[in-house]
């Protein structure tokens, strides 16, 4: 920031500041327009310095002029609000406001979108609702997402207010956990942003962390006690501090997203409403599927086939190997045709074994789907649910879609857009399950959804106890393997989801270095759904940047024959990605060639692929998913 | 304006005075002033020693008089409302001293 200066000058310089100037008020006075300048405000100083100082300033154009209108702005006021009183106490040492506008400075000199990506997924490894952003910094909400998770260029001076939000906000929350023991909040604590909205705290979130633990929690039992509930609440905290990077003792520092007995409570009670809801979903559809606004184009072929919904039972689920069924599913498409061909075989090699432990992701998967096809849409909280895995997988090809609903009875996430690809599967009856969920496709296009929905249901016992498990911190990737082949998958299978169906909640899983979990059930053993899963793209694609779908198969026996034909799809759908899912999808195909690949190493990675041709992607992100991948395959290989 | 401008008592003088005398703060004949020499490493410490000090004084309203020529440092405290010393001397001597052992 400052070029050499005379030792004179650092004396005055440091004898200045310590006269309780403020970095920010020297500059200020100095009229020095270079680095954003907050209007921060140090105690004050009879010095005529600051009084000149001032006075030249409000000549000064922009925002830096208006800003350093008063002693008594704040940084705030360069981001629109915060009273001065709040900055006067958060800002108790001038360096420490002088380190954070250096830090500032740094940030803005970076590429946008890196330090996008680094502020988004902050905000999701401290679950820190949008909303509080937009209040502090008065920037637009819209805006604001669409730069995040999109790229979509920001001004310059409106960065800068993020970026200072930013730093604030790291600084608040380290001084909210050293509090924490200490039973008190410095001026602004997580939830409030302004010592006079202290009405508005933030709203609880549930992180993926202490999802997960619900989830399994909630495998074990549906109804748990209140000691149980209690021993949860304990749990689910240490997790949510661990994923902040910060010792549990200090788990008051989570504010607002701090999980309690009640909050456990709820959460039981609606997850039990969501299963009782799909239930009856399934039920109904199982009655009837409507005939469905067939997708014209979607599934032109699918009305060859006479699969009967009843077919599908969903016992069969579990212990069916889909991937053989589907193999020679796969294997009768492409004489069908080409295209549908490819993505048929593909969503086969989706399926993950049965023996896998399962992810909460597939219920979600199937809650979402059974809400689709059963039009009402089921209770918010099991679209939420679904919707927090659909992040991950950006990468992939729309197309097969359907297919891949199809093939995949748990698996379901496909969207709408896949035409006739269902068609040829049916030809063969041979995988019961597979062909009913093809099937079922078939009736509707959202249907699809739909159908994948009530094959879903069917699924019911299928439970999936990792949900996308994010970590944040490297530190947390290795502990994290061996959950990584489940949700991954399943927020790859959310993510095919038409963006139009219900809900397209792509923030939650976005940025995290690893997507977290596959449902294991998901993985079925058919090689070739590798290749179409890995070929899906989601019709939005999101900003999150996510590994490649990787499946890895169960069944050794029929992948020799799938591979070809899996590999030709990868091949044949990559090139219609991003560049980047070409990269990551290579690895794919490595570890779908791998046959014996232990039932429960299924690790689906997506290239994500910020909408609009971010052909940068997190660079970072992706060499740690490459690793993460490489050791996944190499311990998969074995 | 800072209160305190009433001469210090002999009491108070006695109370507060042998700190300062202590560290090398004398009282000057003929007047009822407090006096002291610093020295510095160079001119650069010396005058930044000064500037803290002026800051501090122009935050007390009360002034130092002073004589400095490179890295010395002259300071004699009085306060001129009460021709004498009062307590606004004895802060600002003990400010100064702060600063003065900070630096250098």
């Amino acid at each position: 920031m400052v070029s050499k200066l005379s030792q004179l000058q650092t004396e005055l310089l440091a004898a200045l500041l310590e006269s309780g100037l403020s970095k920010e008020a020297l500059i200020q006075a100095l009229g020095e327009p270079g680095p954003y300048l907050l209007p921060a405000d140090g105690p004050r100083d009879k010095g005529e310095s600051c009084g000149g100082g001032r006075g030249e300033l409000a000549e000064l154009p922009n925002g830096l002029g208006e800003a350093r209108g008063s002693e008594d702005e704040t940084d705030d006021d360069g981001e629109d609000f915060t009273p001065p009183i709040l900055k006067e106490l958060e800002n108790l040492s001038p360096e420490e406001a002088a380190h954070q506008k250096a830090v500032v400075e740094t940030l803005l000199q970076e590429d946008p979108w890196r330090v996008a990506k680094m502020v988004k997924s902050y905000l999701q490894q401290h679950n820190i609702p949008q909303r509080e952003v937009v209040d502090t910094t008065g920037l637009n909400q819209s805006h604001l997402s669409q730069h995040l998770n999109k790229g979509t260029p920001m001004k310059t001076q409106k960065r800068a207010a993020l970026y200072t939000w930013y730093v604030r906000k790291q600084r608040e929350v380290a001084q909210q956990f050293t509090h924490a023991g200490q039973g008190g909040l410095i001026e602004e604590p997580t939830g409030d942003e302004l010592p006079t909205k202290k009405g508005r705290r933030n709203r609880f979130k549930w992180g993926p962390a202490s999802q997960q633990i619900l989830f399994q929690a909630y495998e074990r039992q549906k109804n748990p006690s209140k000691e149980e509930r209690e021993a949860l609440v304990e749990e689910c905290n240490r997790a949510e501090c661990i994923q902040r990077g910060v010792s549990p003792s200090q788990a008051q520092g989570l504010g607002s997203n701090l999980v309690t007995e009640v909050r456990v409570y709820n959460w039981f009670a609606n997850r039990r409403k969501e299963e009782a809801f799909r239930h009856k979903l399934a039920m109904d559809t199982y009655s009837g599927p409507p005939p469905g606004p067939g997708p014209g184009p979607t599934l032109p072929a699918h009305s060859s086939p006479g699969l009967p919904p009843p077919a599908l039972s969903p016992s069969k689920v579990h212990g069916v190997r889909y991937g053989q069924p589907a193999t020679s599913e796969g294997e009768e498409v492409p004489s069908s045709s080409g295209g549908p061909l490819v993505t048929v075989s593909a969503p086969l090699h989706q399926v993950s074994p049965t023996g896998l432990e399962p992810s909460h992701s597939l219920l979600s998967t199937e809650a979402k789907l059974v809400s689709a096809t059963g039009g009402p849409l089921p209770p918010v909280s099991t679209l939420t649910a679904l919707h927090s895995l659909e992040q991950t997988s950006p990468g992939l090809n729309q197309q097969p879609q359907n297919l891949i609903m199809a093939s995949l009875p748990g698996v379901m996430a496909i969207g709408p857009g896949e035409p006739a690809s269902l068609g040829p599967t049916f030809t063969n009856t041979g995988a019961s399950t597979l062909v009913i969920g093809l099937a079922s496709t078939q009736a509707q296009s959202v249907p699809v959804i739909n159908s994948m929905g009530s094959s879903l249901t069917t699924l019911q016992p299928v439970q999936f106890s990792q949900p996308l498990h994010p970590s944040y911190q490297q530190p947390l990737m290795p502990p994290m393997q061996s959950h990584v082949a489940q949700s991954p998958f399943m927020a790859t299978m959310a993510q095919l989801q038409s963006p139009h169906a219900l809900y397209s909640h792509k923030p939650e899983v976005a940025q995290y270095t690893h997507t977290g979990l596959l449902p294991q059930t998901m993985l079925i053993t058919d090689t070739t759904n590798l290749s179409a899963l890995a070929s899906l793209t989601p019709t939005k694609q999101e900003a999150a940047l996510l590994p490649q779908v990787f499946t890895s198969d169960t069944e050794a026996s029929s992948e020799s024959g799938l591979h070809t034909p899996a590999s030709q799809t990868t091949t044949i759908h990559i090139p219609s990605q991003d560049p980047a899912g070409i990269q990551h999808l290579q690895p794919a195909h490595r570890l779908s060639a791998s046959p014996t690949v232990p039932s429960s190493s299924l690790v689906l990675y997506q290239s994500s692929d910020s909408n609009n041709g971010h052909s940068h992607l997190l660079p970072s992100n992706h060499s740690v998913i490459e690793t993460f991948i490489s050791t996944q395959m190499a311990s998969s290989s074995q | 304006m800072a209160g305190k401008a009433h001469r210090l008592s002999a009491e108070e003088r006695e109370q507060l005075l042998p700190n300062l005398r202590a560290v090398g703060w004398n009282e000057l004949e003929g007047r009822d002033a407090i006096f002291k020499q610093f020295h510095f490493k160079d001119f650069n410490r010396a005058f930044g020693f000064m500037t803290r000090v002026a800051l501090q004084a122009e935050k007390l309203d009360h002034h130092p008089e002073w004589f400095n020529v490179y890295n010395k440092v002259h300071i004699t405290l009085s306060t001129h409302e009460c021709a004498g010393l009062s307590e606004r001397d004895i802060n600002l001597a003990s400010f100064i001293e702060q600063v003065a052992v900070s630096m250098t």
